[in-house]
């Protein structure tokens, strides 16, 4: 069944799924803004903004019970919708509705949790493969350094590269008999994240013969974003 | 048996090591407060007569003192009733172990280092630590990604061993010099998993949730 396109470029892929297990939280940086992505005890993903709207505290810091998230601070409890439900200190107070931490879109797709910004209206990339996680790997490089590399050379020592497709954030190219799919965001200016993953089922004794070539692409892209700052 | 007893500052990563290696063996210590900052107390006549190297931790058990952390971890692990599921029993089990235990002293003391110039008024490049220290962490990240493909949680393995808790305060206290956690999902996952062993023991700065 034909579905909608979607845009690549209008949702950011911002971790791999795996990463990110059932009553979890972490914190990542998104062109500069910190983002909390946490998975409730149902297993639905979330991302907002990483901060506790009582004293600033980073949520990623915190912990998740049931369908909430807890502040690290002073136990302040956010359910699914970003609203303050619970307050130890005022264990009476029925908490007034203002008190909300800032959302952003979440999907999942590709082996991916994407975001966007509340108000985006592109439909939310599609799950149209399985995907094996690979790793997320954070490099020291402007982001178009790094997609210029990945697309060019892919993971150093894997093979020719052949096939590229540039969609947005997500660069998809084979090497050997791999079908890699990469995601890609901007932490800021300087450092970039790749979410990177193998199409289909990977056997986990590839995968982790493929983590030297992570590390080898990071240095490769770090000397690079080096050389060009000179 | 008396209890061996433990030159301890609460705030000093090394002395969490042990405090946390005792509990998960099941050794009962002896606890000396040392008030190592501000009073540098680690550096007076009486600490230097048991450490000359006037660093902490110092463990005294009978006629043994031990002033190596990791010799120190492996000592408890054969001393407490828990202990022996930290050492390996098959000789690559124990070499792996030993190989990330020298990571850990050598490899890995960044870290430490830097948290201690970031809280506990050491002198050092702030920096330039911070920097050793997230290439060292860079590396075991990488370790941990591969060995959750080999099906293996550990450092060294299917099982924590004492090199896992040489190493993870490493990680685990790396906020109190600024060090994000972000760019380590393995080593978060990794630390999860520590954290879930029988007896573990939190410090300040590695959360107790409730």
């Amino acid at each position: 069944m034909p579905h909608p396109p979607t845009d690549h470029a209008k949702w950011t892929p911002l971790a791999l799924a795996s990463d990110i297990r059932t009553a979890t939280s972490a914190g990542t940086v998104w062109n500069g803004a910190e983002i909390v992505i946490w998975r409730d005890s149902a297993g639905t993903a979330h991302a907002w903004e990483d901060r506790c709207p009582h004293r600033g505290m980073k949520l990623s810091f915190g912990f998740v019970r049931g369908d909430r998230i807890a502040c690290l601070y002073h136990g302040w409890e956010y359910d699914s919708t970003a609203a303050c439900r619970y307050i130890p200190a005022h264990p009476e107070l029925d908490v007034p509705a203002t008190i909300r931490v800032a959302r952003y879109k979440a999907a999942e797709a590709l082996g991916m949790i994407w975001v966007a910004p509340l108000d985006q209206s592109a439909p939310a990339p599609v799950d149209e493969t399985k995907v094996s996680a690979l790793r997320s790997l954070q490099v020291d490089a402007p982001l178009p350094v790094l997609t210029q590399l990945l697309a060019t050379a892919g993971l150093p020592g894997a093979g020719g590269v052949r096939d590229v497709v540039v969609d947005g954030s997500v660069i998809r190219l084979t090497q050997g008999a791999l079908r890699l799919i990469a995601g890609l965001h901007p932490v800021d200016g300087a450092t970039s994240i790749l979410h990177l993953g193998v199409q289909g089922t990977c056997a986990p004794d590839t995968l982790a013969t493929l983590v030297p070539a992570t590390a080898a692409l990071r240095r490769l892209a770090e000397t690079t974003a080096a050389g060009a700052a000179q | 048996m008396t209890k061996p007893t433990l030159w301890n500052y609460d705030l000093d990563d090394a002395c969490y090591r042990v405090r946390l290696m005792a509990s998960l063996a099941g050794v009962r210590l002896d606890l000396r407060s040392v008030d190592a900052f501000p009073g540098h107390e680690h550096l007076g006549d009486d600490m230097l007569a048991l450490n000359p190297l006037g660093r902490l931790p110092v463990l005294e058990d009978g006629p043994l003192i031990l002033r190596q952390t990791e010799a120190i971890l492996l000592h408890l692990a054969r001393l407490g009733p828990r202990g022996t599921a930290f050492l390996p029993s098959d000789d690559a089990g124990v070499a792996r172990m030993q190989d990330w235990l020298f990571f850990a002293s050598r490899d890995l003391a960044a870290p430490s280092q830097a948290r201690a110039v970031a809280m506990l008024g050491a002198a050092g490049d702030a920096l330039a630590l911070k920097d050793t220290a997230r290439h060292g962490l860079r590396l075991l990240e990488d370790h941990m990604t591969a060995q959750g493909f080999r099906g293996q949680g550990f450092v060294a393995g299917v099982h924590a061993t004492v090199a896992d808790i040489a190493l993870f305060p490493a990680f685990a206290l790396c906020r109190d010099f600024n060090l994000d956690h972000d760019a380590f999902p393995a080593l978060r996952l990794w630390a999860r998993r520590v954290r879930q062993l029988d007896g573990f023991i939190t410090m300040p700065g590695i959360p107790d949730y409730h």
